[in-house]
């Protein structure tokens, strides 16, 4: 243990320094306060003045870089070979550089212009030409563990994706604006508000299991937590988002992806889902301190896609028999609030005759107009960044602040974040380079809402509402939004307040109590927290020689996320005593990492090796506070409670890990990597708390190796690779044993029960496989300016472990099992091509991905399986997400309409009413297998236009909200039967007694239904209980949405001549701008309520919205 | 410079660090600082008696909902002792469907089965208490036949032997049919009643116990009360076992008072979740708010014939009715609380079919008589059985000749069992005493036999079932599955509202949840041809 103290005290002092100007930075900062930044700045250089510097004898190179016409290309790396000294060119091209004594090579490169290697001769100016791309081959990846090659070795697919694509036009969380831009890469943006959770599948649901199929999250070499913070389910609930809400886009400065196993395999255990490498910008070689400015104001929009009658409003059937059954407007108030008439349109047609509402007021009985636009608001989101950067050839630094400040369609509910970055580097004496970074984020996401079932909804209750109502005549006291005005504003207005509550407690809409006013849920419903988080690396590196050398990292991600949870303040409907939960949750994930590497090249032989190891540490601890009922009445906060309790969670856990890797070239042609990494897991039993992933690879660069090659084909490589990753994520700690805990009292007697809950401990666990052949190759045409990456890939998961459900009876609910095998079998394709070069460039870029899975087996003996009962579950309740044997992953079962088994014709009651089949039926799949997106960038001079269209096809969605809707007569096909309109006749069969052995007879059974059963015809086919048909509800989710436009202008250098700035673009970005195609009515075909595995339902999520605004960059 | 040795020196180095910690240590992680590798099993029983009440314990959360949904939302007004114009007791009012309110039971009795199991393997064979809390081991097999009785009655087939055996593997029971699950539950009550010993002071049962104090004495009562409970459920259709069991109930003593009714103590805090009454949290208006009116059915039965007089009321009828009123949150303000003005909620009815009825727009608040809010305060006991059931079990036995009791008996065992209903309020307010002289005046009035035995015997056990709904609704059941009474006692009218799913008959069973027809693989086409409401239980003359 002791060697490790020089890097590890390193590492800690250089985090503690830093993180004192954090704290005095932060605590006083407003950010656009500039006294405040240059006393912060003053610290910083306080800072590097403590860091020696390195001496060395130098001479300086400087020069212009040109592309290919023949103009100043800005931001090329000039870099100094065989050392970490660098700088960029300025945005004439201009570059200058201190070239320590015995350097012989300069090294150029720009993404999409390939590198160039010059030697240095005695001139101290060098002008270069960047050709256009001999290929992007020669970019340099960030690969696993790190690890920079050039894209020309890599024996796997790997994506790369520049933080420009996504910092300009931009999402809060960084892993949505991956949405399109892989092939492969299936992300959902969940429909939860502004600081929601993200989904992103990477080639495939490989697990059931709770890991939720979320790739590794991995910035600046250090994995973080992308712990989700939990989700909203079949009762309802707020997202509480995840660890990706709290990168800030402008410090990002490429995102790769590791898609397969051979990508991942040096991640081991973790890596079973693929990796997302997040690499943050850094400070550069340069003259002067930099200066970025980047300011970015977007409006935010409900994008309302229903469409829903509006000539039906409140009211509803009534008769002795379903038969002579009419639709009756509500005649006195106790009748509409006793037929609980305030909710949904099955009233007669609007006559505009005046009739009582939900608060005794009587009103003219016809279309209100939209209340979408008068309770959503307008949301913005504004963000500016401020980045100062720096350094010599030994010491550079870059420190970035940036601010954002989202106000929430919803009213009173929003997201802001504060970020600060700094990340320095130094080289001491040539061989030891230190690098540190820390990113510390402030996160706040004020009223988080509530989605899925009802309580606390107020985007459900406001989906409810009938036509002829106003959702402003719901605000109530004006003083307390959704709460009974005062005895003066009831008598004033003539309202009666029919559900008994007494000013300050809800103005309910109606007898549910679950339901909730939607300004009631707006404004008096808390559910805030606040994140602060640290994520901080230190890298020490030393090189013997320009070929070996050792390595040491430590890493942390560390965050304190306190929060303030109101579901039911005093007053509410179903709560009336109304409660609080005050809680604290503290994590911290630590990362040791040390590395010995070799590289060399023996004439035509390379040899690229490494070995290290690695130590993981997680932890968390959560503090809650829980008070019910209140003393001093609607004084909400936790002292005040009458009744409280508390809760308590902690664990912890490790992984040891020790890795190596071996890379053969010859004549830079033909690459051949074999790795290994062998991970030991606490969360596992000592007995089989191991395993072993290997990897091996080739890739061979035909054309150059042949030489053959027609002169029409630029560049060709082919790749195929073998690997093995896994994942134990899903196993938590403290899983394998049966264990108690003695919790609160009763009536003086302890109350004892499992510390696992209802899920049932399996000691026996093994870290599951997933093993993958992958290969592909690529092509470039006509000088590069057609390009094709192919991939193939056949992947199989064994082993996967899962909280399977299982029935209650057993005892337990839940039980963690190793089980079974799926596959994923796919395609990715990427499709470059440059129409059009020259002063009008357009670029083009197409992806796709198409991806077969199958659960081939279960737990033995058992053909289907449910995961996590809470999100496979929709509310609506008559559908399962299911995996069944055979089928792809994630399919939808569902009750459905009984058939007749000899016709297949559906089966009616004498009502005309579908009679419901009590199995569940498939009745759609979940996941969709076919994704990709379309980017096309245009340029022209100082105006460069691209836009991206994304696009799913092949899963579906069961929208519970069409099925609610139709039950409340609020979908335009419930008007079908009604008086007036076009009838509904049913056809099928009936039953006509039953046979000798007592099954059910059938005859033909045609009916042309009476208004009272067309009604309740539709009551019952939205309804989860008797006639309710899922299959009714489930609708192709494929889709094409507009899912990116940014328009730039870069502004002439001679507006600001005399400035110091040295260039400045203004765009137009928006997100989200269209939906160009879609099959299900009235909801977003991505509505998914959940980042569960369990994909394809919909129930009363939050709105779909766009985003549109402006982005100014300034740098000086 | 010897690159080799370097090579070799910082491997070692790094992997010493990496290493350092060996297989154990790592392990060490994984031991739970906050749990415990064995636990006293009273605190377990302590859980399950907790949960029994109303479903409620840390694991399982609000304890309202088992009440509220099945108790209250279906059993109260299927047995029409509840009317409703709106809220979950529709689906019992009008015979509607819910799964919420079927899968109820079976969601939240199996957890506490749990719990009992637990007590079961560590205080039996091979456990790490074998021998030990010998007394608690029979009051956790007691509790465990009273919650399998209550889940087989209210679905008839559903797992039992097969079931609390994960650590065995089997994480999907299959089905049982009721008659054998009965015969296990008398086998276990037999065994049960018979092992218990003397009281042993140090084995922390009489602290733990939440119903008796571990009053052993008490405890063997309640078992043979649910024997003989059970004996008379399964009268019409196992006689043979109806006899031995209720001789053998009889035999080992069942309740003799008030003093010895199974009651779980409630409590305000320190939680709302767990610690307060569910049924009395399912009524509060706001607190869930579900209407409080009681019906037609119940109000006329507790008048009597005699709608102008009150010399011919049930005592309780001012003690189950607070009168009519708005009940709001603030408080319960009373109309009028004149026994003479009482009035049920008819069931079967919504708003415009009521106001049709009455000819005019009906405010229903202040039309109907409301529950007593006096029987509801949050900490109010929750009663699992009681002392007046039992003789009126006793009354039915003795006059059917059951169990070599004899019709001679029948008349003490009814007075008894009237009068103990009668005065067993006192728990819930001190102002609910009913004297002796109030009982014999209604027996005056209502003599023995002034109307077919087994009806009077059967409608005094429904009205002694008030907050019980359940146990209420299995006896109609059960009676309505009687050849020779196919009404049930007592009669009521089924309604036949449109669009209900029974064709306009009260409600025979729950079905089953979702989670058990989507997952179970043992859960066949025999359970799925049941899995309505419409089909009889074994006992009421249904399928095995």
């Amino acid at each position: 243990m002791l060697a490790a103290k020089p890097t590890h005290v390193r590492a800690a002092l250089l985090l503690h320094d830093s993180l004192n100007i954090y704290i005095y930075l932060f605590t006083p900062i407003k950010l656009s306060n500039m006294r405040h930044l240059c006393s912060a700045l003053l610290l910083l250089s306080c800072l590097f003045a403590m860091i020696p510097s390195g001496f060395a004898q130098k001479r300086t190179i400087s020069g212009k870089i040109t592309d290919a016409t023949g103009k100043g290309m800005p931001f090329v790396n000039v870099a100094v070979k065989g050392t970490n000294i660098g700088t960029t060119s300025n945005d004439q091209g201009v570059y200058s550089i201190d070239v320590p004594s015995g350097s012989k090579t300069l090294v150029y490169s720009f993404t999409g212009h390939g590198t160039q290697e010059i030697n240095l001769t005695s001139s101290n100016e060098i002008d270069v030409r960047m050709a256009p791309s001999v290929s992007e081959l020669e970019t340099v990846m960030v690969t696993a563990l790190g690890i920079e090659r050039t894209k020309k070795n890599l024996q796997y697919s790997i994506s790369q994706v520049q933080g420009e694509l996504f910092n300009r036009a931009r999402e809060n969380s960084v892993a949505n604006s991956l949405a399109g831009r892989v092939a492969g890469v299936n992300v959902t943006k969940i429909a939860s508000g502004p600081a929601a959770s993200s989904r992103v599948v990477i080639r495939g649901a490989k697990t059931l299991g709770s890991t939720l199929n979320q790739p590794l999250y991995v910035v600046d070499g250090v994995p973080i937590d992308n712990t989700n913070f939990g989700q909203a389910g079949i009762w309802g609930g707020a997202d509480q988002g995840d660890g990706m809400n709290s990168i800030n886009p402008d410090d990002v400065a490429s995102i790769t992806v590791l898609k397969g196993a051979s990508a991942a395999a040096l991640y081991g255990s973790r890596a079973a889902n693929g990796v997302i490498l997040v690499t943050t910008k850094k400070g550069s070689s340069r003259k002067g301190i930099g200066v970025e400015l980047n300011s970015n104001y977007v409006f935010e929009k409900v994008n309302n896609l229903t469409d829903f009658q509006t000539q039906y409003g409140s009211g509803g059937y009534s008769g002795t028999t379903l038969q002579n059954a009419v639709a009756k407007k509500p005649s006195s108030l106790d009748e509409l609030w006793n037929s609980w008439w305030s909710y949904g349109g099955w009233g007669p047609k609007f006559d505009g005759s005046p009739v009582v509402q939900f608060d005794g007021v009587t009103r003219p009985y016809q279309y209100a107009g939209d209340n979408w636009k008068r309770f959503y608001e307008t949301g913005s989101t504004f963000t500016n960044t401020i980045a100062f950067s720096g350094g010599s050839e030994t010491q550079n630094f870059r420190f970035s602040a940036a601010n954002l400040n989202n106000e929430g369609v919803i009213p009173n509910s929003g997201f802001k974040r504060v970020n600060l970055s700094l990340s320095t580097n130094s080289v001491y004496a040539k061989k030891l380079t230190v690098s540190t970074k820390i990113l510390y984020s402030k996160e706040n996401a004020e009223n988080r809402p509530n989605v899925s079932d009802s309580p606390g909804n107020g985007i459900l209750a406001l989906y409810y509402l009938p036509g002829d109502y106003n959702v402003l005549d719901f605000k109530g006291d004006p003083n307390k939004l959704g709460a009974v005005p005062s005895l003066e504003q009831q008598a004033d207005q003539g309202i009666k307040i029919f559900d008994q509550k007494v000013p300050g407690e809800e103005f309910q809409v109606g007898p549910n109590l679950w339901t909730q006013n939607p300004y009631w849920a707006a404004y008096q419903l808390i559910n805030s927290d606040e994140r602060d988080r640290v994520i901080a690396t230190g890298n020490v590196r030393y090189d013997f020689t320009d070929f070996l050398y050792v390595s040491g990292q430590a890493g942390m991600d560390w965050f304190t996320k306190r929060g303030t949870q109101q579901s039911a303040p005093q007053g509410t409907g179903h709560n009336r005593g109304g409660g609080i939960s005050e809680y604290e949750n503290r994590a911290r994930e630590t990362n040791f990492q040390f590395m010995v590497g070799f590289d060399k090249t023996f004439d035509k032989i390379g040899v690229n090796a490494f070995f290290g190891g690695n130590r993981m540490r997680r932890y968390n601890e959560y503090l809650g506070l829980n008070g019910d009922g209140f003393n001093t009445p609607f004084f909400n906060v936790i002292s005040n409670a009458k009744n409280k309790t508390y809760s308590y969670d902690f664990y912890e856990q490790g992984i040891e890990s020790l890795f190596g890797s071996v890379e053969v070239s010859y004549n830079n042609y033909l690459f051949v990597t074999g790795t290994a990494r062998k991970d030991w897991f606490s969360v596992l039993n000592p007995e089989n708390n191991s395993i072993v992933y290997p990897s091996i690879g080739a890739s061979f660069v035909f054309t150059d190796a042949l030489k053959i090659a027609p002169t029409w084909l630029s560049f060709g490589k082919a790749r195929l690779s073998w690997a093995q990753v896994g994942n134990v994520n899903s196993v938590r700690p403290y899983q394998t044993t049966l264990l108690y805990g003695a919790s609160s009292t009763h009536a003086g007697a302890a109350l004892g029960g499992f510390a696992s809950g209802q899920n049932f401990p399996n000691p026996n666990l093994i870290p599951f496989t997933s093993t993958e052949l992958e290969f592909g190759f690529e092509l470039r045409f006509l000088r590069n300016r057609l390009g094709l990456d192919f991939t193939y890939y056949d992947q199989k998961t064994t082993d996967d472990i899962l909280d399977a459900a299982i029935s209650r009876t057993s005892g337990y609910t839940s039980t963690t099992v190793n089980l079974g095998e799926m596959t994923n079998k796919g395609v990715e394709i990427l499709l470059t091509g440059k129409p059009m070069v020259g002063e009008f460039t357009w670029d083009i870029s197409l992806n796709f991905a198409k991806n077969n899975s199958e659960v081939v087996s279960l737990i033995d003996g058992q053909t289907e399986l449910i995961a996590d009962p809470f999100t496979a579950e929709p509310r609506v309740r008559m559908v399962f997400i299911k995996q069944i044997v055979g089928y792809p992953y994630g399919m939808i079962t569902g009750k459905t309409q009984l058939k007749d088994p000899a016709t297949g014709l559906p089966v009616f009651n004498a009502d005309g009413a579908p009679i419901q089949d009590g199995k569940y039926s498939i009745i759609g799949y979940g996941v969709p297998d076919f994704t990709g997106g379309l980017n096309n960038s245009f340029g022209y001079k100082n105006i460069n236009l691209s836009f991206l269209i994304d696009f799913k096809s092949g899963g579906d969605i069961f929208s519970g909200t069409n099925a609610r809707m139709t039950q409340a007569g609020l979908t335009k096909q419930s008007l079908l039967g009604r008086e007036g309109e076009a009838p509904l006749t049913v056809s099928g069969v009936i039953q006509d007694g039953t046979n000798s052995n007592g099954d059910p007879i059938y005859k033909p059974f045609t009916k042309t239904l009476t208004p009272g059963e067309a009604q309740h015809y539709w009551d019952r086919l939205g309804n989860e209980d008797e006639g309710g048909s899922a299959d009714k509800f489930v609708y192709d989710a494929s889709f094409i949405k507009l899912r990116q436009v940014t328009l730039d202008y870069t502004l002439p250098r001679k507006l600001f001549t005399k400035t110091p700035i040295q260039n400045v673009m203004v765009s137009f970005v928006a997100r989200n701008l269209a939906i160009l195609h879609k099959n299900v009515p009235n909801i977003d075909p991505e509505s998914s309520y959940t980042s569960s595995n369990n994909q394809g339902l919909d129930y009363f999520g939050f709105p779909a919205t766009r985003t549109y605004g402006f982005n100014v960059r300034l740098i000086f | 410079m010897n690159y080799t040795r370097k090579i070799i020196f910082s491997i070692a180095v790094g992997t010493a660090l990496v290493t350092a910690c060996n297989k154990d240590s790592l392990h060490e992680l994984n031991i739970n600082p906050q749990a415990l590798n064995s636990i006293n099993p009273n605190f377990m029983f302590t859980s399950a008696q907790l949960g029994a009440a109303s479903g409620s314990s840390p694991l399982i959360g609000d304890n309202r909902y088992l009440d509220w949904r099945t108790n209250i939302g279906m059993a109260s007004t299927a047995i029409q002792q509840m009317g409703t114009i709106g809220g979950i007791s529709n689906i019992g009012d009008k015979y509607g469907d819910n799964s919420e309110t079927s899968s109820a039971p079976f969601e939240f009795y199996y957890p506490h089965l749990t719990e009992l199991s637990e007590v079961l393997t560590q205080t039996g064979p091979g456990g790490a208490s074998e021998g030990k809390y010998a007394n608690l081991r029979q009051a956790a097999r007691i509790l465990r036949v009273f919650l399998f009785q209550r889940l087989t009655d209210f679905y008839n087939r559903v797992p039992y032997f097969e079931t609390m055996q994960a650590a065995q593997g089997v994480f999907f029971p299959k089905y049982d049919s009721q008659k054998e699950i009965y015969a296990d539950l008398f086998k276990e009550l037999e065994e049960a009643t018979a092992a218990f010993g003397a009281a042993d002071p140090s084995d922390g049962f009489a602290a733990a116990d939440l119903y008796y104090g571990g009053d052993i004495g008490k405890w063997k009562k309640w078992g043979y009360s649910i024997m003989l409970q059970m004996a008379m459920r399964v009268s019409n259709v196992a006689p043979d076992w109806a006899n031995t069991y209720v001789a053998k109930a009889v035999a080992g003593g069942v309740f003799q008072s008030n003093a010895d009714n199974a009651l779980v103590p409630m409590a305000e805090g320190p939680s709302v979740w767990i610690d307060q009454n569910g049924i009395s949290r399912a009524y509060i208006p706001g607190d869930g708010g579900e209407p409080a009116f009681l019906s037609k059915r119940l109000i006329d039965f507790l008048k009597g014939p005699d709608a102008t007089s009150t010399a011919d009321d049930d005592p309780r009828l001012m003690i189950l009715t607070g009168g009519i009123g708005d009940w709001t949150p603030t408080g319960f303000t009373p109309v009028t609380t004149d026994p003479l003005k009482m009035k049920g909620l008819p069931n079967g009815n919504d708003q415009n079919r009521l106001d049709a009825l009455e000819g005019h727009t009906v405010n229903v608040a202040t039309t109907y008589s409301r529950i007593n809010p006096l029987l509801l305060d949050r900490d109010e006991d929750y009663m699992m059985m009681n002392y007046g059931e039992v003789e009126l079990l006793l009354a039915e036995a003795a006059e059917r000749g059951i169990g070599g009791l004899t019709a001679a008996a029948a008349q003490g065992h009814y007075e008894a069992g009237v009068k103990a209903s009668m005065q067993m309020y006192t728990i819930y307010d001190p102002s609910f005493v009913v004297s002796d002289a109030e009982v014999a005046a209604y027996l005056a009035t209502y003599p023995y036999g002034s109307r077919p035995k087994l009806e009077m015997i059967g409608e005094q056990y429904w009205v002694n079932h008030f907050l019980n709904w359940w146990e209420a609704w299995s006896n109609w059941r059960r009676t309505s599955g009687d050849p020779t009474s196919p009404n049930g006692y007592p009669v009521l009218t089924p309604i036949n509202f449109p669009g209900n799913v029974t064709n306009g008959t009260i409600p025979q069973r729950l079905k089953y949840p979702n989670i058990e027809v989507g997952n179970n693989p043992n859960f066949t086409e025999k359970e799925l041809g049941m899995n309505n409401y419409t089909t009889r239980v074994w006992w009421a003359g249904g399928p095995e």
